[in-house]
Order: structure tokens, then C-alpha cells, then sequence
């Protein structure tokens, strides 16, 4: 009865860089370049296996401590690795949003394609949005930190290199397009893992933090279970949880069909 | 004990100098800790129950105090809807974001808000309204069409004409907002183009006044004792002389302040005044100490003689008027709201240390002014020519006067009785009411912007309705459900009963082991127990549990009860009567925001502007609003457990008067159509509040005003051992009471809390007249054998002096006219109203009443007065030369 699923799951941390998983082919010596580290912290993020799918629950909890919820099971395919990719959501609680469902193909070079379906309004719309800062569903994490920003839309920069870490910081090329000046990643040195992630507003203060509470392996991919976004300029939080993550079930492209929308097929969503 | 204290201000005068500085240095350095608190809410006890319940909700729906910035351009055709003025409009968003003191997040500007547009068959948008500035005219007027097509924006954000847009401000501390304004005004400086600015709200219109408050606080005070010098000067002559009276009231305001500050008292917008009441209180006992000593003294007589004893005549008149101006503004201490109280308790406190440095540091300083000095003070005998020419003409006037209220008395009482009855239709006329942005003069910048902004929006005044709903004990059917769905069915197996028997034992297991306490978060806690037990379980047990799953669900969805289309289509029927109010110029809800969604949602025809059949699909709905760059906001209409709602009312303007007309419409409304079971109906928001606490003044302030008169009338039968001259003495100052009331009530000038305050501080300045015309009359009684020539005899010396005093008063009072302060404005103007009136009715209506009862008036003996110092042999002996 619930309905797993995966998505990378490491989507969770949207973070902009990634990074394969599994740190083998880091070469020892030589510190990569920024861009190298980004881009393996963008795959070992959002692409591991060729699809995945996690059951997630996300624990918003607002500056005054109240709390909502939210559980969806999230099913994704890789069209091609750090590439475009098919997403399919299915939300189980709470119980009125039940069966919503949305439907992203995201592409690495220009807008995403989105649609939605609501249930009790019977409606298919597909969605146009002007960028990807907004909420994704009321969190504190954004659009784009669950579907992952395009590494081409900043310039990056290794600060440091920690014992455990690549310090990198990301700055906007489009500096009007967004409401960050620039973004700090911790990437773990042996997995690419982003672990943390800090957003500094146009005014030069902290204001935003995405953090990997749990990492997981998973089938051989180093997987964040369990991540936090903070609000730390206004306070608020959400904590995201991942259950069932499995990797390489092999789902094929057709189910990333609007007909999905209105039936999810039941195969990819059963019990985990 | 009063001959001691003669003795000893006038033996020891450097030792007493010595200790008032200390005080005065001691007790005065404390005004350097001062607070300056301009908060309406604080004329609430912290407490008090809708101040609490205010600030809840405030907290609840994070609704933060708001300045409203208009810019409007009606020189351009497309008002404001052109690219240069969204550019600057654009700017100017980011640089009021940047402002310290601004909560970013919740800032209402064009630039911050997003839009929602249906794009096509089966498509919807979502984007920033501006994100940008255009670049054609035709991309901002598109900008116009998109965001009129919004209800939310609509008449808020923008109008209909597109020559104005509004920005709100949300601020983290309302004690910002002057600072915040100035700011703001300083970014628009920087803007060129057509476009005019204006900042209003009525936390800038507060936090302004505190700050031209506090310069007002070292203006006026300081002018009020510029003009009792001038004064002072006109009928003395001295330098030195007059000098001891400005340092008295000097002293007694030091002190006095000092000793409010030192305390930890904030510098209300009552306390303010404080300094302006006592410098011309404070003076009164000097003038008349003053007066008699230099008409008592002459060169070669003993200077501590005379001053002993002018001193021992003018102690007890003295002592007494002190009293009852003390119990006048001492009954404030009593009045329900907090600034009043320490306002009423400090200037009773200022009043006894001007009478104790009266009576202890001018004597002291007289005997230590050297012979030659006062060689040279004007004596009784050689007035100059200007006094005597003053003097010569209430002289002149003043015994006609008197001659005609005793000649005339019953047209006199006729004529006041009229009076009265006019006072009391006035009285019936007078308006309650009170705006805190209306304490600015029209011309004021704020009341300028107040009146733009006002025409072109729907209302910079903000209140909230907050509906909540409440079950008895959801808990319980809870649980009888999910024991009723468990229950076997008949023709269960056996293996099915076992089943369902260990799920309802694990379940209440579940139960039983929860914390939470808020029942949405309870069951949201018992779901994710049920859900990994379902995980866990086998196909006759998962079935089971899934019923389970359903019945939590099922009880979920009905608790977050404002998300549900019945409760919507009651606040929507609230809004739709709000509408009605020509005072409301819009209201904002849920029930908007669905609304629009769910049109949005369909094909933005205006067909689908209604709300959604069922609870889900609101969720839904609000599901993709939340999916915005904003999903906070829809927190500002209702809490995540959607077990609250709140409507934002923008009222066209905030006086108390058409709040209260609102609050009415809504008691109607909430009265015939009774909310749902559970649902209670309140108010929040400064302009609510500020009707909360002018209802407690006008309670409080009556009750005062009743409780001073009772003290003041006790105190006077008490003085006069006579319950008839008790009730005399009281009859000036009721007429003058009703006269001013009257006044305003036919002014049409609104009764607000300049004038409320004003009452009690009558009664207890203006009985000092009529204890000066009674005390003296008496005496001349006493002297003459009969009324009628004791009356004629009060019309010379004493009647002067009662002249004289009410004229100091008034106009020591006057600088307040100077004030740009509108409550400045009024008690200058009254107190000064007040002193003149209850000076002639005390000159005219006593005489009169005295002659029409003066058969009836207790015949004074002289045993009887045996206690009264004031018929010492002396006060006789004075008495005589005043009728002289």
C-alpha cells in the first residue's frame, strides 16, 4: 500500500553538483578542477543507476514549530547521464492530496516540461513557470533542488580541499535569475556527495542551507536517506526521508507518458 | 507643624538650597534613561484579553505591522504601467527589501509577487508579476492586465486607473517604522520621473508622533515657561524675585520626570505633557506667596516677619487647592489604561513637590535675597503704570461684573441653566473616536499620504477577522470509528476475527504510546505507525490496517476543517457583508486565493471564479499555490493545520468610529447567520485594538471623573464644615465640566484621548477657584455681618486674584497651539478654555446662587471658624484692607 519509489535518491539534495557515486575513479593525486567536481557531484546526485525510484516523506516544520507533511513516491529515468530525465510523482499523503500527481521532463538546456494532475478537480494541466526558485510543494526546498540545476548556469570555483571535502563555490552567471549571490558545496571527497549546501543572498548573509543528514548505500550508490532545507533568515525547516530506494528496475520510457497522470501505473508504485 | 516648617524654610535657607539641588541633580539626572513609547496598545494593560488575543493571532498568521508606500503617476496615460515608472518602481522594491528592519520575505510589491496566468488550452503559468521591468509599453501594460485579473492585487497592490501602486512593508519591530520611512524616503530621492511617493500606515504614523513627540517635549515646555516669565515679569517687575518661581517649577519638573524615568516609566504620549501641566501648576502658589509678600513688605521691615507671615495666611488656601488638584489628577492613577495612570500619578506627584518647594524653598529664598534687593521690588503702593493700568482694568470691570450677578442673580442662574441645557444636547452630540494618523495636522505629510492612498486603494488601515474552529473531543470519534470499522462482520471467519482484533490491539497500542497532543499532528503520527505496520503485515492483516489507514485518513481531512467548502462558503458570505461597507474597501481571504485557483486551474474564465466542490479539491488547489515562490502567504489566512482562518479587512480609514461601524455589521451578520458549530468569530489588528482601549478610557475616565468629584466634594465639606458651601464649591466646576463637553460635542471635534483625559484634570484645577471665592467670601461674611456686602467686597481684592490666576494658567497653556501636534493643539486649547470659563462662571454664578440662598446659608460664627487659620486676627485684619 505504499507506494515506493526512487528517485535518484539522492535528488534529494539538489544540490547542483554531484557526483558518481562511487569515488573509484577519482584519481588520488591532483585535486580535479571545479568543474570536474561538479560535474560528479551532478551525476553521484541525480543520476545514479539509470532509474531509481524511493518513497519519500518530507517533514515541513515552520518558524513557530508547526508541522505538516507530505509523502510521495518519486519514480525516475535517465534519458542519458547528466543528461535530460523523466520524473514521475505520486503523492499518497496527506490523504486530500492523495493520487496527485505531476510529471517533469527535465532538460538540461532550456525549460522543463511539466504537467500535474489534481484528482478531485480531475484536471491535467500542464505547468509553464518562469524559473525554478519556487517551492517544491510548500518545502523549504525549491524545484530545482529536487529536479537538480543545471550545472551550466553557474560558474564554479574550488575554494578549499578539506581532508574529507572539495569546497566549491558556484556563482550565477545570470545573477537577475535567481535570489542567491552565490552558493558554497561540500563534496565528499570519496563519494561526490554534496553534503552541504549554503546559499548566500545578494546582501552578502547566510540565508539558506541544505545539509545530507544519512547517507546510505544503495545497490553500490552512496545515497542521501535523509536530508534537511533550513530557512535560517526566517526561520523553518524541512526534513526529507527516503524509504525503498532502489535503483536499475529497468522502467521504460513509456511510463513517463502523460496517460500516467490520470493512471499511474500500478507496477512501478506497489508496495516497496 | 505648618509653623514649623515656616520656621524652617526660613532659618536654614542654604542648607535647603542644598538639598533641593541634590534632588533636583539626584533625582533629575535619571530623564537621561528615558524611553519614549508611542505604542496604542499600550494603553492596554499587557494582559488585557483582546490585546492578547491580538498579538496571538498576529504571531498565528505572522501579521506584521505595515507601512504602505503609494507611488503614483497620473501624468503619464498609462499611469504607472509605463517602463520608466515599473523601473523605478522595480528599484525602489529592492532597495525597501534591503532595509534593515524589513522582513524581506513578506514584502507586497509588484517585484515580489507572483502571478498566475491560464496560457493556452491546458496550460497554466506561473511567474514573478514583474521580474523584471519591461521594456515596451506594451509589456507593461500587459503587466496591468495580469495583475488586475488577480483579486489579491486587485485595489491593493494595484487599481483600476494603473496610476498607483503599493508596496507594503512588513516590518519586524513597529518601533522601526519612522527610521524605515526616512529610509524609504531617502531611496526615493534618488529616483527621478513623474512619480510622486507617499508613506503612510499607522505604524509610521505612531512612531513619527513619538518622535516629534519628544522634540515637542523640549519645545513647548520650554515655551510654556517663556510665557509664565513674560508673565511673571508683567506683574512683578523683579528679576530676582520672579526668578524663584521659574526655578521652583524648573525644579518640580526635573524631579518629577526624574523620578518617572528613574523608575523605569516609558515617556508615554500622556507623560509627555506632563512638564507643560506642572510648569504653570507649579508656579500658581509662588504668585500668589509672591503678591502678598510684596505687598506686605516695605523697605526696613523684617524680611522674615513678612514672609512668616504671608506664609502662615496663604499656608491652609494653599495646601487645600493643592489637595484637590492632586486628587483631580490622582483619580487618574485610577483609570484602566496604563500610560493615564502613571500620567495622573506623576502630575499629583509634581503638584505635592511644587506645593512642598512652595511653602519650603521660596520662603528660603525670599529671606535670602539681600535688603537691597528687595529695597527695590515694586511695593503695593507704586505699581508701575502698565500693572496698575491691568490692574485698573479688571478693577473697573470686576465689581460690575459682581454687582450684576448679585443685582441680576436670577437671570444669571437662568442663563446658566440654559447654558447647561445647550451643554447637555451638546453632550448628547459628542462623537467617540480617535486615529492615531489623524494626531498629525491635515497639512502633515502622513495625513497627506493617509488621504492619496486611501483614495486610490482599498485601505492602508488593516484588521483581521479570525475564525476558529474548536471540537469537543475529536479524539473520541476517533476512536469509536475505528472500533466500529474493525468490528467482525457476521460472517467473518474465524481468522479474519483474530485479525482484526490484533490490529485494533496494535492500533491502540499506537494510541496509547502518542505524545503529541494536537490531534492533526496525532494522527499524522498514528498514520506512520499504521503505514510500517501495513508494511510489515500479511494480506488478511493489511486489509485490515488499510481500514484503519481510512478511518485516520477520513478524520485527517475533516479536522483541517477551513480547508473544507462549507466553512469557506461561510467566510465568503462574511466577506460578501464586509463588501457591503462603504468603510471596507476590499477583504482578503482563503476563499479569494481558492477562488482564483481554482479559475486559474480551469481555463481563467470568469465561469470558475467559485469555489471547488470538495475539501480535496481545495488541498489540491492549494497544493500547486504552494508551489510558488510564496507559498508563506497563504499562512497569513490560515494556520498549516488549517484549523484557523483569518480574513485581512483594509479599511479606508482608521478612526475608531468606523471600526466600530464594521465590528457592528459583522456582530449582525455573525448574529443572523450563527457560524457553524465550534466556529468562533473575533477580531485582531491595530485599528481594532484602538477601539478596544477608547472603550476602556471612556469607561475608565468616567468612573474617575465620578470617584475625584466624590473625593473633591468630601474634601470641600470637610475645608468648609458645611455641607451647602461643599456643594457650592462644586457647582463652578460641573458647569464648566458640561460646558467644555458640550463644546465639543456641538465642534463636532471628536472626543479622543487628549479630551478624555481632560475631565478629570478639570475638576480638580478649576474647584481652586471656588475655594478661593468661598474661603474669602466667608471671611468677608465673617467681617461685613451680611452676604450681600461680604459679595460686593469679593469684587475687588480677591476677585482680582482670581483673575489673575486663571489668566496665568490659561495662558501658560497657550504655547500648545504652537504645537504641529494635533493632541498638543486640543489640550492647550481646552485647558486654557477651561481656566477662562470656570474663572467667570466661579465670578459670576456663585455670587448669584449665594444671593438667591443667603437666607439659607449657615450663619457663620466666629467659634466656628476657631479652627480655620484663615481667620486668624491677621486674615482679618487683611480682609479689611481689601475691601479698602
Amino acid at each position: 500500500m505504499n507506494f515506493p519509489i526512487t528517485p535518484t535518491t539522492t535528488f534529494a539534495l539538489a544540490l547542483t553538483f554531484a557526483l558518481p557515486t562511487f569515488a573509484l575513479s577519482t584519481p588520488a593525486q591532483a585535486a580535479p578542477s571545479a568543474q570536474e567536481i561538479i560535474g560528479k557531484a551532478n551525476i553521484a546526485a541525480y543520476y545514479q543507476g539509470n532509474d531509481g525510484r524511493a518513497k519519500v516523506r518530507m517533514k515541513i516544520v515552520d518558524a513557530q514549530g508547526r508541522k505538516r507533511l507530505r509523502q510521495f513516491t518519486i519514480l525516475r529515468r535517465d534519458i542519458k547521464d547528466g543528461g535530460d530525465q523523466s520524473f514521475l510523482v505520486l503523492f499518497s499523503r496527506p490523504a486530500d492530496v492523495k493520487r496527485t500527481v505531476f510529471l517533469v521532463q527535465k532538460k538540461v538546456r532550456g525549460d522543463d516540461d511539466r504537467w500535474m494532475y489534481l484528482p478531485a478537480l480531475d484536471l491535467v494541466k500542464r505547468i509553464a513557470s518562469s524559473d525554478k526558485r519556487t517551492s517544491f510543494v510548500g518545502s523549504h526546498f525549491f524545484y530545482e533542488d529536487i529536479s537538480g540545476r543545471s550545472v551550466h548556469e553557474d560558474n564554479h570555483q574550488l575554494q578549499k580541499t578539506t581532508d574529507t571535502h572539495y569546497v566549491i563555490r558556484s556563482t550565477p552567471k545570470k545573477a537577475g535569475s535567481v535570489e542567491f549571490k552565490y552558493s558554497t558545496a561540500w563534496v565528499d571527497k570519496k563519494n561526490y556527495l554534496p553534503t552541504k549546501i549554503e546559499y548566500v543572498d545578494k546582501s552578502g548573509k547566510l540565508y539558506r542551507r541544505i545539509e545530507a543528514l544519512r547517507v546510505k548505500t544503495v545497490q553500490g550508490h552512496a545515497t542521501v536517506t535523509k536530508m534537511k532545507a533550513s530557512d535560517l533568515k526566517n526561520g523553518g525547516h524541512t526534513i526529507t526521508m527516503m524509504k525503498g530506494v532502489k535503483y536499475d528496475l529497468s522502467v521504460p520510457s513509456t511510463v513517463f507518458a502523460e496517460r500516467s497522470l490520470r493512471n499511474p501505473p500500478r507496477q512501478w508504485f506497489k508496495k516497496l | 507643624m505648618r509653623e514649623r516648617i515656616i520656621k524652617l524654610a526660613t532659618s536654614y535657607p542654604r542648607t535647603i538650597f542644598v538639598v533641593v539641588a541634590l534632588l533636583v541633580v539626584g533625582i533629575g539626572s535619571q530623564m537621561a534613561r528615558v524611553v519614549v513609547d508611542t505604542d496604542p496598545q499600550n494603553m492596554l494593560p499587557a494582559d488585557q484579553a483582546e490585546r492578547l488575543f491580538h498579538n496571538q493571532a498576529k504571531k498565528t498568521f505572522q501579521l506584521h505591522d505595515m507601512l504602505v508606500v503609494g507611488v503614483v503617476n497620473d501624468k503619464d496615460p498609462d499611469g504607472v504601467f509605463n517602463p520608466h515608472s515599473l523601473a523605478r518602481i522595480h528599484a525602489l522594491s529592492r532597495k525597501i527589501a534591503a532595509i534593515d528592519g524589513v522582513i524581506e520575505r513578506d514584502l507586497l510589491s509588484p517585484a515580489t509577487v507572483d502571478k498566475t496566468t491560464p496560457d493556452g488550452a491546458g496550460t497554466v503559468r506561473f511567474s514573478w508579476l514583474l521580474a523584471e521591468p519591461p521594456k515596451t509599453r506594451a509589456e507593461a501594460l500587459r503587466i496591468k492586465a495580469d495583475a488586475l485579473r488577480l483579486p489579491m492585487l486587485n485595489g491593493s497592490l494595484v487599481t483600476e486607473n494603473g496610476q498607483a501602486v503599493a508596496i507594503y512593508v512588513p516590518l519586524s519591530d513597529k518601533k522601526q517604522s519612522h527610521r524605515i520611512s526616512q529610509e524609504i524616503k531617502a531611496a526615493v530621492t534618488g529616483l527621478s520621473g513623474a512619480e510622486q511617493y507617499f508613506i503612510t500606515g499607522l505604524p509610521v504614523a505612531e512612531d513619527t508622533f513619538g518622535v516629534e513627540m519628544f522634540v515637542q517635549m523640549a519645545i513647548s515646555a520650554p515655551m510654556a515657561a517663556l510665557v509664565i516669565f513674560i508673565i511673571m515679569w508683567w506683574f512683578f517687575r523683579s528679576l530676582p524675585l520672579i526668578t524663584a518661581p521659574m526655578l521652583l517649577s524648573m525644579a518640580t519638573v526635573l524631579i518629577t520626570m526624574g523620578a518617572l524615568i528613574g523608575l523605569g516609566y516609558t515617556v508615554h504620549i500622556m507623560s509627555s505633557m506632563i512638564p507643560i501641566f506642572l510648569m504653570p501648576i507649579a508656579v500658581v502658589n509662588s504668585i500668589h506667596i509672591l503678591s502678598e509678600f510684596s505687598d506686605n513688605y516695605a523697605p526696613g521691615k523684617d524680611k522674615r516677619e513678612v514672609i512668616r507671615h504671608v506664609m502662615g495666611k496663604l499656608f491652609t488656601p494653599m495646601f487645600y487647592t493643592s489637595l484637590t488638584t492632586i486628587a483631580g489628577f490622582g483619580s487618574l492613577a485610577f483609570a484602566p489604561i496604563p500610560p493615564v495612570k502613571v500620567f495622573g500619578a506623576f502630575v499629583a506627584l509634581g503638584v505635592l513637590i511644587s506645593f512642598l518647594l512652595s511653602v519650603i524653598f521660596i520662603p528660603a529664598y525670599i529671606v535670602s535675597l539681600s535688603d537691597k534687593t528687595l529695597a527695590r521690588l515694586p511695593g503695593s503702593d507704586e505699581e508701575p503704570a502698565e500693572g496698575e493700568e491691568a490692574k485698573g482694568l479688571l478693577a473697573r470691570i470686576l465689581p460690575k461684573v459682581g454687582g450684576f450677578s448679585v443685582a441680576h442673580s436670577r437671570i444669571v442662574v437662568m442663563a446658566l441653566l440654559v447654558i447647561s441645557a445647550i451643554s447637555a444636547y451638546g453632550i448628547s452630540k459628542i462623537v467617540i473616536n480617535d486615529n492615531p494618523v489623524l494626531w498629525f495636522k491635515e497639512s502633515h505629510e502622513i495625513r497627506i499620504a493617509d488621504k492619496v492612498l486611501n483614495q486610490h486603494f482599498a485601505g492602508t488601515y488593516p484588521a483581521y477577522v479570525v475564525l476558529e474552529k474548536t471540537d469537543k473531543d475529536p479524539q473520541q470519534k476517533l476512536a469509536a470509528a475505528v472500533n466500529k470499522a474493525l468490528a467482525p462482520k457476521a460472517d467473518a471467519t474465524a481468522e479474519q476475527r483474530k485479525a482484526s482484533q490484533a490490529v485494533l490491539t496494535a492500533y491502540k497500542g499506537f494510541e496509547a504510546a502518542s505524545k503529541e497532543k494536537d490531534f492533526g499532528q496525532r494522527i499524522n503520527g498514528l498514520i506512520d505507525k499504521v503505514e510500517d505496520a501495513t508494511d510489515n503485515a500479511d494480506e488478511t492483516h493489511e486489509a485490515f490496517w488499510a481500514t484503519v489507514t481510512d478511518r485516520l485518513e477520513k478524520a485527517q481531512s475533516a479536522h483541517k476543517y477551513f480547508q473544507s467548502p462549507a466553512a469557506l462558503a461561510y467566510i465568503d458570505a462574511l466577506q460578501q457583508e464586509l463588501g457591503r461597507s462603504k468603510i471596507v474597501g476590499k477583504s482578503n481571504s482563503l476563499v479569494d486565493v481558492v477562488k482564483t485557483l481554482n479559475r486559474d486551474l480551469h481555463d481563467g474564465s470568469a465561469k470558475y471564479y467559485m469555489l471547488p466542490k470538495s475539501s480535496a479539491a481545495v488541498a489540491q488547489s492549494l497544493l500547486t499555490y504552494q508551489s510558488s515562490h510564496r507559498p508563506h502567504d497563504l499562512w497569513h489566512f490560515a494556520t498549516p493545520d488549517m484549523r484557523q482562518a483569518s480574513v485581512w479587512v483594509q479599511l479606508k480609514s482608521g478612526d475608531n468610529q468606523n471600526m466600530r461601524r464594521v465590528m457592528d455589521r459583522v456582530d449582525a451578520f455573525v448574529a443572523q447567520n450563527p457560524p457553524p458549530a465550534g466556529v468562533s468569530v473575533k477580531w485582531a489588528g491595530m485599528t481594532y485594538l484602538n477601539v478596544i482601549w477608547q472603550d476602556a478610557m471612556v469607561a475608565g475616565m468616567f468612573s474617575s471623573l465620578l470617584g475625584s468629584f466624590g473625593i473633591v466634594l468630601l474634601m470641600m465639606i470637610f475645608l468648609f464644615r458645611s455641607v451647602i458651601f461643599g456643594l457650592l464649591s462644586m457647582i463652578p466646576l460641573s458647569i464648566t465640566i458640561a460646558f467644555i463637553y458640550g463644546l465639543i460635542g456641538l465642534m463636532g471635534k471628536d472626543y479622543d484621548m487628549p479630551v478624555a483625559v481632560l475631565s478629570a484634570m478639570t475638576l480638580g484645577l478649576s474647584v481652586d477657584f471656588a475655594i478661593h471665592f468661598l474661603q474669602r467670601s466667608r471671611r468677608l461674611h465673617l467681617e461685613l455681618g451680611s452676604w450681600q456686602l461680604a459679595l460686593a467686597a469679593m469684587f475687588h481684592g480677591p476677585g482680582r486674584a482670581i483673575s489673575r490666576n486663571a489668566i496665568v494658567i490659561a495662558i501658560g497653556f497657550l504655547p500648545l497651539l504652537a504645537a504641529p501636534l494635533v493632541p498638543y493643539n486640543t489640550v492647550g486649547f481646552f485647558m486654557a478654555a477651561i481656566m477662562g470659563i470656570s474663572g467667570v462662571v466661579t465670578l459670576m454664578l456663585l455670587p448669584a446662587v449665594m444671593n438667591l440662598i443667603r437666607n439659607k446659608l449657615p450663619a457663620l460664627k466666629a467659634d466656628s471658624q476657631d479652627h480655620n487659620p484663615n481667620t486668624s486676627p491677621t486674615s482679618r485684619r487683611l480682609a479689611e484692607e481689601e475691601i479698602a
